[in-house]
Protein backbone atom coordinates (compact mmCIF):
# COMPACT_ATOMS: atom_id res chain seq x y z
CA UNK A 1 0.00 0.00 0.00
CA UNK A 2 2.83 2.32 0.91
CA UNK A 3 4.28 2.17 -2.61
CA UNK A 4 1.70 4.44 -4.21
CA UNK A 5 1.06 6.81 -1.29
CA UNK A 6 3.00 9.71 -2.75
CA UNK A 7 1.63 9.42 -6.24
CA UNK A 8 -1.70 7.67 -5.75
CA UNK A 9 -3.07 5.35 -8.40
CA UNK A 10 -6.37 7.19 -8.75
CA UNK A 11 -4.53 9.60 -11.05
CA UNK A 12 -4.49 6.88 -13.70
CA UNK A 13 -8.17 6.05 -13.32
CA UNK A 14 -9.85 8.66 -15.62
CA UNK A 15 -7.49 8.02 -18.54
CA UNK A 16 -7.43 4.27 -18.14
CA UNK A 17 -11.17 4.01 -17.73
CA UNK A 18 -11.74 5.98 -20.94
CA UNK A 19 -9.13 3.96 -22.80
CA UNK A 20 -10.37 0.62 -21.49
CA UNK A 21 -14.02 1.26 -22.31
CA UNK A 22 -13.68 3.00 -25.67
CA UNK A 23 -10.50 1.47 -27.07
CA UNK A 24 -9.59 -1.84 -25.46
CA UNK A 25 -13.14 -3.13 -25.15
CA UNK A 26 -14.10 -2.49 -28.82
CA UNK A 27 -10.84 -4.08 -29.95
CA UNK A 28 -11.49 -7.17 -27.83
CA UNK A 29 -15.15 -7.23 -28.89
CA UNK A 30 -13.95 -7.10 -32.50
CA UNK A 31 -12.15 -10.40 -32.02
CA UNK A 32 -15.39 -11.91 -30.76
CA UNK A 33 -17.60 -10.42 -33.51
CA UNK A 34 -15.23 -11.71 -36.18
CA UNK A 35 -16.38 -15.23 -35.25
CA UNK A 36 -20.09 -14.32 -35.51
CA UNK A 37 -22.72 -13.71 -38.20
CA UNK A 38 -23.47 -10.21 -36.83
CA UNK A 39 -25.30 -8.31 -39.59
CA UNK A 40 -28.05 -5.84 -40.33
CA UNK A 41 -30.28 -8.67 -41.54
CA UNK A 42 -30.89 -10.33 -38.22
CA UNK A 43 -31.30 -9.26 -34.60
CA UNK A 44 -29.43 -12.29 -33.36
CA UNK A 45 -25.68 -12.65 -33.25
CA UNK A 46 -24.60 -16.27 -33.59
CA UNK A 47 -21.18 -17.77 -33.13
CA UNK A 48 -20.12 -19.35 -36.43
CA UNK A 49 -16.50 -20.29 -35.73
CA UNK A 50 -13.99 -19.73 -38.51
CA UNK A 51 -16.60 -19.29 -41.24
CA UNK A 52 -15.88 -15.56 -41.84
CA UNK A 53 -12.17 -16.20 -42.14
CA UNK A 54 -12.53 -19.13 -44.52
CA UNK A 55 -14.87 -16.98 -46.61
CA UNK A 56 -12.33 -14.14 -46.59
CA UNK A 57 -9.77 -16.39 -48.18
CA UNK A 58 -11.99 -18.22 -50.63
CA UNK A 59 -13.79 -15.20 -52.09
CA UNK A 60 -10.56 -13.81 -53.48
CA UNK A 61 -11.23 -10.09 -53.00
CA UNK A 62 -9.54 -10.10 -49.61
CA UNK A 63 -6.39 -11.59 -51.13
CA UNK A 64 -6.36 -8.77 -53.68
CA UNK A 65 -6.93 -6.27 -50.87
CA UNK A 66 -4.06 -7.66 -48.79
CA UNK A 67 -1.76 -7.72 -51.81
CA UNK A 68 -2.63 -4.12 -52.74
CA UNK A 69 -2.23 -2.96 -49.14
CA UNK A 70 1.21 -4.51 -48.95
CA UNK A 71 2.31 -3.10 -52.33
CA UNK A 72 1.02 0.30 -51.23
CA UNK A 73 2.79 0.12 -47.86
CA UNK A 74 6.13 -0.99 -49.29
CA UNK A 75 6.11 1.52 -52.16
CA UNK A 76 4.97 4.42 -49.97
CA UNK A 77 7.51 3.60 -47.26
CA UNK A 78 10.40 3.43 -49.72
CA UNK A 79 9.39 6.55 -51.65
CA UNK A 80 8.47 8.68 -48.63
CA UNK A 81 11.80 7.88 -47.02
CA UNK A 82 13.82 8.48 -50.19
CA UNK A 83 12.09 11.80 -50.92
CA UNK A 84 12.02 12.85 -47.25
CA UNK A 85 15.69 12.07 -46.72
CA UNK A 86 16.69 13.80 -49.97
CA UNK A 87 14.76 16.92 -49.00
CA UNK A 88 16.26 16.88 -45.50
CA UNK A 89 19.81 16.52 -46.85
CA UNK A 90 19.24 19.41 -49.25
CA UNK A 91 17.76 21.63 -46.55
CA UNK A 92 20.67 20.82 -44.28
CA UNK A 93 22.91 22.69 -46.73
CA UNK A 94 22.94 26.47 -47.05
CA UNK A 95 20.15 27.48 -49.44
CA UNK A 96 18.65 30.73 -50.62
CA UNK A 97 15.20 30.24 -49.10
CA UNK A 98 15.91 27.70 -46.34
CA UNK A 99 13.01 28.22 -43.94
CA UNK A 100 10.57 28.98 -46.75
CA UNK A 101 11.19 25.53 -48.22
CA UNK A 102 10.78 23.89 -44.84
CA UNK A 103 7.47 25.67 -44.24
CA UNK A 104 6.19 24.85 -47.72
CA UNK A 105 7.17 21.17 -47.69
CA UNK A 106 5.28 20.49 -44.47
CA UNK A 107 1.98 22.03 -45.65
CA UNK A 108 0.52 18.82 -47.14
CA UNK A 109 1.02 17.09 -43.78
CA UNK A 110 -1.48 19.41 -42.06
CA UNK A 111 -4.16 18.97 -44.74
CA UNK A 112 -6.76 16.24 -44.14
CA UNK A 113 -6.27 13.10 -46.27
CA UNK A 114 -9.83 13.30 -47.59
CA UNK A 115 -9.14 16.78 -48.97
CA UNK A 116 -5.82 15.68 -50.45
CA UNK A 117 -7.85 12.99 -52.19
CA UNK A 118 -10.14 15.52 -53.85
CA UNK A 119 -7.20 17.73 -54.83
CA UNK A 120 -5.53 14.82 -56.62
CA UNK A 121 -8.77 13.77 -58.26
CA UNK A 122 -8.50 17.10 -60.08
CA UNK A 123 -4.76 16.89 -60.68
CA UNK A 124 -4.96 13.37 -62.13
CA UNK A 125 -7.84 14.16 -64.52
CA UNK A 126 -6.62 12.56 -67.77
CA UNK A 127 -7.84 15.32 -70.07
CA UNK A 128 -7.42 18.59 -68.18
CA UNK A 129 -5.52 17.70 -64.98
CA UNK A 130 -2.35 19.69 -64.36
CA UNK A 131 -0.24 16.54 -64.24
CA UNK A 132 -0.98 15.50 -67.81
CA UNK A 133 -0.97 19.11 -69.01
CA UNK A 134 2.52 19.54 -67.59
CA UNK A 135 3.72 16.27 -69.11
CA UNK A 136 2.39 17.28 -72.54
CA UNK A 137 3.89 20.76 -72.23
CA UNK A 138 7.38 19.37 -71.67
CA UNK A 139 7.03 16.87 -74.50
CA UNK A 140 6.46 13.76 -72.40
CA UNK A 141 3.12 12.94 -74.04
CA UNK A 142 3.89 9.23 -73.75
CA UNK A 143 3.82 9.52 -69.96
CA UNK A 144 0.42 11.22 -69.89
CA UNK A 145 -1.64 8.26 -68.71
CA UNK A 146 -5.29 7.81 -67.83
CA UNK A 147 -4.11 7.36 -64.20
CA UNK A 148 -7.12 6.52 -62.01
CA UNK A 149 -9.46 4.73 -64.47
CA UNK A 150 -6.62 2.54 -65.74
CA UNK A 151 -6.02 -0.65 -63.73
CA UNK A 152 -2.29 -0.51 -64.50
CA UNK A 153 -1.71 2.99 -63.13
CA UNK A 154 -4.47 3.45 -60.53
CA UNK A 155 -2.61 2.06 -57.53
CA UNK A 156 0.55 3.96 -58.45
CA UNK A 157 -1.41 7.20 -58.74
CA UNK A 158 -2.64 6.67 -55.18
CA UNK A 159 0.89 5.85 -54.02
CA UNK A 160 2.11 9.10 -55.60
CA UNK A 161 -0.63 11.05 -53.83
CA UNK A 162 0.35 9.60 -50.46
CA UNK A 163 4.03 10.40 -51.07
CA UNK A 164 3.11 14.00 -51.89
CA UNK A 165 1.25 14.23 -48.59
CA UNK A 166 3.71 12.47 -46.29
CA UNK A 167 7.22 13.27 -47.56
CA UNK A 168 7.33 16.50 -45.52
CA UNK A 169 6.73 14.57 -42.32
CA UNK A 170 9.68 12.24 -42.91
CA UNK A 171 11.76 15.27 -43.93
CA UNK A 172 11.24 16.97 -40.56
CA UNK A 173 12.26 13.86 -38.64
CA UNK A 174 15.37 13.38 -40.78
CA UNK A 175 16.21 17.07 -40.37
CA UNK A 176 16.10 16.82 -36.59
CA UNK A 177 18.25 13.69 -36.87
CA UNK A 178 20.77 15.56 -39.03
CA UNK A 179 20.94 18.37 -36.47
CA UNK A 180 22.27 15.92 -33.89
CA UNK A 181 25.31 15.01 -36.02
CA UNK A 182 28.32 16.98 -34.73
CA UNK A 183 29.71 19.35 -37.36
CA UNK A 184 33.35 18.60 -36.46
CA UNK A 185 32.79 14.99 -37.41
CA UNK A 186 31.83 16.02 -40.94
CA UNK A 187 34.60 18.62 -41.12
CA UNK A 188 37.19 16.12 -39.95
CA UNK A 189 36.08 13.75 -42.71
CA UNK A 190 36.32 16.58 -45.25
CA UNK A 191 39.85 17.32 -44.10
CA UNK A 192 40.63 13.66 -44.60
CA UNK A 193 39.39 14.10 -48.15
CA UNK A 194 36.19 12.06 -47.90
CA UNK A 195 33.85 12.63 -50.81
CA UNK A 196 30.19 13.62 -50.17
CA UNK A 197 28.92 10.12 -50.89
CA UNK A 198 31.60 8.54 -48.72
CA UNK A 199 30.72 10.88 -45.85
CA UNK A 200 27.06 10.05 -46.31
CA UNK A 201 27.67 6.31 -46.39
CA UNK A 202 30.02 6.13 -43.41
CA UNK A 203 29.03 9.00 -41.11
CA UNK A 204 25.66 10.56 -41.86
CA UNK A 205 23.63 7.48 -42.66
CA UNK A 206 24.70 5.39 -39.63
CA UNK A 207 24.06 8.34 -37.29
CA UNK A 208 20.60 8.78 -38.79
CA UNK A 209 19.65 5.26 -37.74
CA UNK A 210 17.19 6.35 -34.99
CA UNK A 211 15.42 8.79 -37.35
CA UNK A 212 15.35 6.05 -39.96
CA UNK A 213 13.76 3.58 -37.53
CA UNK A 214 11.06 6.04 -36.53
CA UNK A 215 10.26 7.09 -40.10
CA UNK A 216 10.19 3.55 -41.35
CA UNK A 217 7.90 2.34 -38.58
CA UNK A 218 5.51 5.29 -38.76
CA UNK A 219 5.18 5.15 -42.54
CA UNK A 220 4.65 1.40 -42.61
CA UNK A 221 2.03 1.46 -39.85
CA UNK A 222 0.28 4.52 -41.29
CA UNK A 223 0.20 3.23 -44.84
CA UNK A 224 -1.13 -0.21 -43.91
CA UNK A 225 -4.12 1.62 -42.42
CA UNK A 226 -4.72 3.71 -45.58
CA UNK A 227 -8.37 4.50 -46.30
CA UNK A 228 -9.43 8.06 -47.15
CA UNK A 229 -7.22 8.64 -50.20
CA UNK A 230 -8.20 5.33 -51.82
CA UNK A 231 -11.84 5.80 -50.86
CA UNK A 232 -12.04 9.23 -52.50
CA UNK A 233 -9.87 8.60 -55.56
CA UNK A 234 -11.08 5.18 -56.70
CA UNK A 235 -13.26 3.60 -54.01
CA UNK A 236 -11.13 0.47 -54.54
CA UNK A 237 -11.71 0.32 -58.30
CA UNK A 238 -11.49 0.05 -61.23
CA UNK A 239 -12.73 -3.46 -60.46
CA UNK A 240 -10.71 -4.29 -57.37
CA UNK A 241 -7.45 -2.90 -58.76
CA UNK A 242 -6.92 -0.56 -55.80
CA UNK A 243 -8.94 -2.38 -53.14
CA UNK A 244 -7.10 -2.17 -49.80
CA UNK A 245 -8.08 -3.80 -46.52
CA UNK A 246 -9.84 -0.73 -45.15
CA UNK A 247 -11.92 -0.18 -48.31
CA UNK A 248 -12.83 -3.88 -48.21
CA UNK A 249 -13.92 -3.44 -44.58
CA UNK A 250 -16.02 -0.43 -45.51
CA UNK A 251 -17.58 -2.13 -48.54
CA UNK A 252 -18.83 -5.00 -46.39
CA UNK A 253 -19.78 -2.73 -43.52
CA UNK A 254 -21.95 -0.70 -45.90
CA UNK A 255 -23.62 -3.93 -47.09
CA UNK A 256 -24.58 -4.58 -43.47
CA UNK A 257 -22.26 -7.58 -43.06
CA UNK A 258 -20.77 -6.35 -39.83
CA UNK A 259 -19.31 -9.59 -38.53
CA UNK A 260 -17.64 -10.30 -41.86
CA UNK A 261 -16.30 -6.72 -42.10
CA UNK A 262 -14.97 -7.01 -38.56
CA UNK A 263 -13.11 -10.21 -39.41
CA UNK A 264 -11.38 -8.35 -42.25
CA UNK A 265 -10.38 -5.52 -39.91
CA UNK A 266 -9.06 -8.10 -37.43
CA UNK A 267 -6.80 -9.30 -40.25
CA UNK A 268 -5.52 -5.74 -40.59
CA UNK A 269 -4.89 -5.55 -36.84
CA UNK A 270 -2.91 -8.78 -37.02
CA UNK A 271 -0.90 -7.67 -40.06
CA UNK A 272 -0.09 -4.28 -38.52
CA UNK A 273 0.96 -5.85 -35.22
CA UNK A 274 3.16 -8.52 -36.79
CA UNK A 275 4.80 -6.06 -39.20
CA UNK A 276 5.36 -3.43 -36.49
CA UNK A 277 6.88 -5.83 -33.98
CA UNK A 278 9.17 -7.57 -36.46
CA UNK A 279 10.29 -4.27 -37.99
CA UNK A 280 11.02 -2.84 -34.55
CA UNK A 281 13.18 -5.85 -33.68
CA UNK A 282 15.07 -5.75 -36.99
CA UNK A 283 15.61 -1.98 -37.02
CA UNK A 284 16.67 -1.76 -33.36
CA UNK A 285 19.21 -4.50 -33.97
CA UNK A 286 20.48 -2.65 -37.00
CA UNK A 287 20.78 0.59 -34.99
CA UNK A 288 23.07 -1.14 -32.53
CA UNK A 289 25.17 -2.80 -35.22
CA UNK A 290 25.79 0.43 -37.11
CA UNK B 1 37.70 24.88 -61.17
CA UNK B 2 36.73 23.89 -57.62
CA UNK B 3 34.67 27.01 -57.17
CA UNK B 4 32.88 26.39 -60.45
CA UNK B 5 31.83 22.91 -59.43
CA UNK B 6 30.60 24.24 -56.10
CA UNK B 7 28.48 26.86 -57.83
CA UNK B 8 27.01 24.29 -60.19
CA UNK B 9 26.05 22.03 -57.30
CA UNK B 10 24.51 24.98 -55.49
CA UNK B 11 22.43 25.81 -58.56
CA UNK B 12 21.28 22.20 -58.92
CA UNK B 13 20.35 22.16 -55.24
CA UNK B 14 18.23 25.30 -55.53
CA UNK B 15 16.56 24.02 -58.69
CA UNK B 16 15.61 20.73 -57.07
CA UNK B 17 14.23 22.52 -54.02
CA UNK B 18 12.23 24.93 -56.15
CA UNK B 19 10.90 21.99 -58.18
CA UNK B 20 9.57 20.27 -55.07
CA UNK B 21 8.21 23.57 -53.75
CA UNK B 22 6.27 23.94 -57.00
CA UNK B 23 4.99 20.37 -56.78
CA UNK B 24 3.70 21.13 -53.31
CA UNK B 25 2.38 24.65 -53.86
CA UNK B 26 0.92 24.64 -57.40
CA UNK B 27 -2.01 22.40 -56.37
CA UNK B 28 -3.00 24.98 -53.76
CA UNK B 29 -2.77 27.75 -56.31
CA UNK B 30 -4.93 25.64 -58.62
CA UNK B 31 -7.62 25.37 -55.93
CA UNK B 32 -7.46 29.07 -55.17
CA UNK B 33 -7.73 30.32 -58.72
CA UNK B 34 -10.33 27.81 -59.89
CA UNK B 35 -12.58 28.47 -56.91
CA UNK B 36 -13.36 31.82 -58.55
CA UNK B 37 -14.29 30.45 -62.00
CA UNK B 38 -17.60 29.25 -63.38
CA UNK B 39 -18.29 25.52 -63.55
CA UNK B 40 -17.17 25.01 -67.15
CA UNK B 41 -13.95 26.95 -66.79
CA UNK B 42 -13.05 25.37 -63.43
CA UNK B 43 -13.51 21.90 -64.94
CA UNK B 44 -10.53 22.61 -67.19
CA UNK B 45 -8.29 23.24 -64.14
CA UNK B 46 -6.43 26.04 -65.93
CA UNK B 47 -3.91 28.08 -63.99
CA UNK B 48 -4.83 31.37 -65.66
CA UNK B 49 -6.97 34.04 -64.05
CA UNK B 50 -10.75 33.55 -64.22
CA UNK B 51 -12.46 35.32 -67.14
CA UNK B 52 -14.99 36.49 -64.59
CA UNK B 53 -14.45 36.46 -60.81
CA UNK B 54 -17.31 34.43 -59.35
CA UNK B 55 -17.45 35.53 -55.73
CA UNK B 56 -20.91 34.00 -55.49
CA UNK B 57 -19.30 30.52 -55.49
CA UNK B 58 -18.44 31.14 -51.87
CA UNK B 59 -21.89 32.28 -50.82
CA UNK B 60 -23.34 29.25 -52.64
CA UNK B 61 -21.06 26.95 -50.66
CA UNK B 62 -21.88 28.73 -47.41
CA UNK B 63 -25.59 28.30 -48.07
CA UNK B 64 -25.53 24.64 -49.06
CA UNK B 65 -22.34 23.23 -47.59
CA UNK B 66 -23.20 23.23 -43.88
CA UNK B 67 -19.96 25.12 -43.35
CA UNK B 68 -20.90 27.00 -40.19
CA UNK B 69 -22.53 23.96 -38.71
CA UNK B 70 -19.40 21.95 -39.54
CA UNK B 71 -17.15 24.55 -37.93
CA UNK B 72 -19.29 24.62 -34.80
CA UNK B 73 -19.16 20.81 -34.61
CA UNK B 74 -15.38 20.74 -35.14
CA UNK B 75 -14.78 23.39 -32.50
CA UNK B 76 -17.07 21.77 -29.98
CA UNK B 77 -15.71 18.25 -30.42
CA UNK B 78 -12.06 19.28 -30.72
CA UNK B 79 -12.32 21.68 -27.76
CA UNK B 80 -13.89 19.21 -25.36
CA UNK B 81 -11.59 16.38 -26.48
CA UNK B 82 -8.63 18.66 -25.91
CA UNK B 83 -9.54 19.34 -22.28
CA UNK B 84 -10.56 15.79 -21.45
CA UNK B 85 -7.70 14.00 -23.21
CA UNK B 86 -4.86 16.32 -22.23
CA UNK B 87 -5.80 16.56 -18.55
CA UNK B 88 -6.48 12.88 -18.03
CA UNK B 89 -3.31 12.03 -19.98
CA UNK B 90 -1.23 14.41 -17.85
CA UNK B 91 -2.58 12.86 -14.65
CA UNK B 92 -1.94 9.34 -15.87
CA UNK B 93 1.54 10.21 -17.13
CA UNK B 94 2.36 11.83 -13.78
CA UNK B 95 1.36 8.70 -11.89
CA UNK B 96 3.11 6.37 -14.35
CA UNK B 97 6.40 8.23 -14.54
CA UNK B 98 6.74 9.15 -10.85
CA UNK B 99 5.86 5.73 -9.48
CA UNK B 100 7.94 3.86 -12.05
CA UNK B 101 6.54 0.67 -10.55
CA UNK B 102 6.00 -2.64 -12.30
CA UNK B 103 2.25 -2.13 -12.29
CA UNK B 104 2.26 1.44 -13.62
CA UNK B 105 4.83 0.50 -16.28
CA UNK B 106 2.52 -2.28 -17.39
CA UNK B 107 -0.32 0.26 -17.75
CA UNK B 108 2.06 2.43 -19.77
CA UNK B 109 2.74 -0.39 -22.22
CA UNK B 110 -0.97 -1.03 -22.57
CA UNK B 111 -1.35 2.62 -23.58
CA UNK B 112 1.58 2.40 -26.02
CA UNK B 113 -0.09 -0.56 -27.71
CA UNK B 114 -2.81 1.87 -28.79
CA UNK B 115 -0.25 3.76 -30.91
CA UNK B 116 0.01 0.79 -33.25
CA UNK B 117 -3.31 -1.06 -33.23
CA UNK B 118 -5.98 0.22 -35.65
CA UNK B 119 -9.14 1.59 -34.02
CA UNK B 120 -11.98 -0.97 -34.00
CA UNK B 121 -14.68 1.28 -35.43
CA UNK B 122 -17.46 -1.20 -36.16
CA UNK B 123 -17.57 -2.68 -32.64
CA UNK B 124 -17.42 0.89 -31.30
CA UNK B 125 -20.76 1.64 -32.99
CA UNK B 126 -22.42 -1.19 -31.10
CA UNK B 127 -20.77 -0.15 -27.85
CA UNK B 128 -21.98 3.43 -28.30
CA UNK B 129 -25.50 2.23 -28.98
CA UNK B 130 -25.47 0.16 -25.81
CA UNK B 131 -24.18 3.12 -23.81
CA UNK B 132 -26.77 5.42 -25.47
CA UNK B 133 -24.06 7.78 -26.70
CA UNK B 134 -24.31 6.85 -30.38
CA UNK B 135 -24.83 9.90 -32.64
CA UNK B 136 -24.15 12.30 -29.78
CA UNK B 137 -21.45 14.88 -29.17
CA UNK B 138 -20.40 13.32 -25.83
CA UNK B 139 -20.01 10.01 -27.66
CA UNK B 140 -17.62 11.51 -30.20
CA UNK B 141 -15.69 13.40 -27.53
CA UNK B 142 -15.21 10.28 -25.41
CA UNK B 143 -14.23 8.28 -28.51
CA UNK B 144 -11.60 10.78 -29.66
CA UNK B 145 -10.24 11.15 -26.13
CA UNK B 146 -9.76 7.41 -25.86
CA UNK B 147 -8.13 7.16 -29.29
CA UNK B 148 -5.75 10.09 -28.70
CA UNK B 149 -4.79 9.13 -25.14
CA UNK B 150 -1.98 6.72 -26.10
CA UNK B 151 -0.03 9.40 -27.93
CA UNK B 152 -0.69 12.04 -25.25
CA UNK B 153 0.33 9.74 -22.40
CA UNK B 154 3.44 8.68 -24.34
CA UNK B 155 4.45 12.28 -25.03
CA UNK B 156 3.84 13.65 -21.53
CA UNK B 157 5.51 10.69 -19.80
CA UNK B 158 8.61 11.31 -21.90
CA UNK B 159 8.64 14.97 -20.91
CA UNK B 160 8.10 14.27 -17.21
CA UNK B 161 11.41 12.41 -17.09
CA UNK B 162 13.08 15.81 -17.53
CA UNK B 163 11.09 17.45 -14.71
CA UNK B 164 13.04 17.25 -11.47
CA UNK B 165 11.54 15.53 -8.43
CA UNK B 166 13.03 18.05 -6.02
CA UNK B 167 10.02 20.27 -6.50
CA UNK B 168 7.75 17.35 -5.55
CA UNK B 169 9.67 17.01 -2.30
CA UNK B 170 9.44 20.67 -1.39
CA UNK B 171 5.73 20.64 -2.22
CA UNK B 172 5.23 17.75 0.18
CA UNK B 173 7.24 19.50 2.89
CA UNK B 174 5.03 22.54 2.39
CA UNK B 175 2.06 20.30 3.11
CA UNK B 176 0.68 19.75 -0.38
CA UNK B 177 -1.44 16.67 -0.98
CA UNK B 178 -1.01 14.79 -4.29
CA UNK B 179 -3.82 16.67 -6.01
CA UNK B 180 -2.55 20.12 -5.07
CA UNK B 181 1.00 19.11 -5.95
CA UNK B 182 -0.18 18.05 -9.40
CA UNK B 183 -2.33 21.13 -9.99
CA UNK B 184 0.01 23.82 -8.63
CA UNK B 185 3.50 22.39 -9.09
CA UNK B 186 3.52 19.81 -11.88
CA UNK B 187 0.92 21.12 -14.31
CA UNK B 188 2.54 24.57 -14.72
CA UNK B 189 5.86 22.87 -15.41
CA UNK B 190 4.24 20.73 -18.09
CA UNK B 191 3.15 23.74 -20.10
CA UNK B 192 5.44 23.23 -23.15
CA UNK B 193 4.49 19.60 -23.62
CA UNK B 194 0.83 20.36 -22.97
CA UNK B 195 0.87 22.87 -25.84
CA UNK B 196 2.41 20.20 -28.08
CA UNK B 197 -0.10 17.55 -27.01
CA UNK B 198 -3.05 19.93 -27.39
CA UNK B 199 -2.08 20.91 -30.93
CA UNK B 200 -1.68 17.27 -31.83
CA UNK B 201 -5.15 16.54 -30.43
CA UNK B 202 -6.80 19.46 -32.24
CA UNK B 203 -5.15 18.64 -35.58
CA UNK B 204 -6.09 14.97 -35.27
CA UNK B 205 -9.75 15.67 -34.54
CA UNK B 206 -9.94 18.39 -37.17
CA UNK B 207 -8.53 16.23 -39.97
CA UNK B 208 -10.14 12.93 -39.03
CA UNK B 209 -12.58 11.40 -41.47
CA UNK B 210 -13.16 7.78 -40.46
CA UNK B 211 -14.44 8.57 -36.96
CA UNK B 212 -17.49 10.67 -37.93
CA UNK B 213 -17.94 8.67 -41.13
CA UNK B 214 -18.44 5.39 -39.26
CA UNK B 215 -19.75 6.60 -35.92
CA UNK B 216 -22.11 9.45 -36.82
CA UNK B 217 -25.02 8.50 -39.04
CA UNK B 218 -26.50 11.88 -38.15
CA UNK B 219 -24.71 14.14 -40.65
CA UNK B 220 -25.75 17.32 -38.84
CA UNK B 221 -23.03 16.49 -36.29
CA UNK B 222 -20.28 15.98 -38.89
CA UNK B 223 -17.09 17.99 -38.51
CA UNK B 224 -16.11 20.52 -41.16
CA UNK B 225 -13.61 18.19 -42.86
CA UNK B 226 -16.27 15.53 -43.32
CA UNK B 227 -18.67 18.17 -44.66
CA UNK B 228 -16.47 18.38 -47.79
CA UNK B 229 -17.26 14.72 -48.43
CA UNK B 230 -21.00 15.21 -47.99
CA UNK B 231 -20.88 18.32 -50.17
CA UNK B 232 -19.24 16.44 -53.05
CA UNK B 233 -21.66 13.56 -52.51
CA UNK B 234 -24.69 15.82 -52.80
CA UNK B 235 -23.66 18.29 -55.46
CA UNK B 236 -21.28 16.23 -57.54
CA UNK B 237 -18.02 17.49 -58.89
CA UNK B 238 -18.81 21.06 -59.86
CA UNK B 239 -15.17 21.82 -59.37
CA UNK B 240 -15.53 25.55 -58.80
CA UNK B 241 -17.82 24.89 -55.84
CA UNK B 242 -15.78 21.94 -54.56
CA UNK B 243 -12.64 24.08 -54.66
CA UNK B 244 -14.42 26.97 -52.93
CA UNK B 245 -15.58 24.52 -50.26
CA UNK B 246 -12.07 23.08 -49.84
CA UNK B 247 -10.66 26.60 -49.66
CA UNK B 248 -13.06 27.58 -46.90
CA UNK B 249 -12.20 24.44 -44.97
CA UNK B 250 -8.39 24.54 -45.30
CA UNK B 251 -7.76 28.28 -44.99
CA UNK B 252 -8.10 28.35 -41.18
CA UNK B 253 -5.85 25.28 -40.92
CA UNK B 254 -3.22 27.00 -43.07
CA UNK B 255 -3.44 30.30 -41.16
CA UNK B 256 -3.20 28.38 -37.92
CA UNK B 257 -0.18 26.52 -39.32
CA UNK B 258 1.64 29.66 -40.44
CA UNK B 259 1.24 31.35 -37.06
CA UNK B 260 1.96 28.35 -34.86
CA UNK B 261 4.29 26.58 -37.25
CA UNK B 262 7.01 25.60 -34.78
CA UNK B 263 4.49 24.26 -32.29
CA UNK B 264 2.47 22.38 -34.88
CA UNK B 265 5.49 20.74 -36.47
CA UNK B 266 6.60 19.86 -32.94
CA UNK B 267 3.14 18.53 -32.10
CA UNK B 268 2.96 16.28 -35.12
CA UNK B 269 6.50 14.94 -34.96
CA UNK B 270 7.55 15.27 -31.30
CA UNK B 271 6.59 11.77 -30.25
CA UNK B 272 8.58 10.41 -33.13
CA UNK B 273 11.73 12.36 -32.39
CA UNK B 274 11.75 11.74 -28.66
CA UNK B 275 10.51 8.16 -28.79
Amino acid sequence: MKTFSRYPLYFIVPAFLLYAVLFIYPTAAGFYYSFTDWSSYSKEINFIGMENFSRLFTEGVMQTAIRNTLIFAVAVTVLVNVVGLTLALMLNERTLLGSFYRTAFFIPVVIASIIVGYIFMAILNPEYGILNKTLRAIGLDALAMNWLPDTRTALWSIIGTEVWKSAGFAMIIYLSGLKTIPRDLIEQAMVDGAHYLTRFRHIVFPLLAPAFTVNFLLTVIGSLKVFEIVFVLTGGGPGYATEVINTFVYRNFAKGMWGYATSASIMLTLIVSVVAVSLLIVLRKREIEL
Amino acid sequence: MRWKRGARNQLLLELLLIAWALIVLVPFYMILINAFKDTGEAGKFGLGLPSEWMWENFSAVFRKGNILRGYANSLLIAGCTLVLASLSAAMAAFCIQRNNHRFTNFIYYVFVLGLVIPVALIPTIKLMMNLHIHNTYPGMILFYSAVLLPFSVFLITGFLKTVTRELDDSAIIDGCGPIRMFAYVILPLLQPVMVTACLFIVMSVWNDFMGPFYLLSDSSKWTVTVSVFSYVNQFGTNWNLVFADILIVITPVLVFYFFLQEHIVEGMTAGAVKG
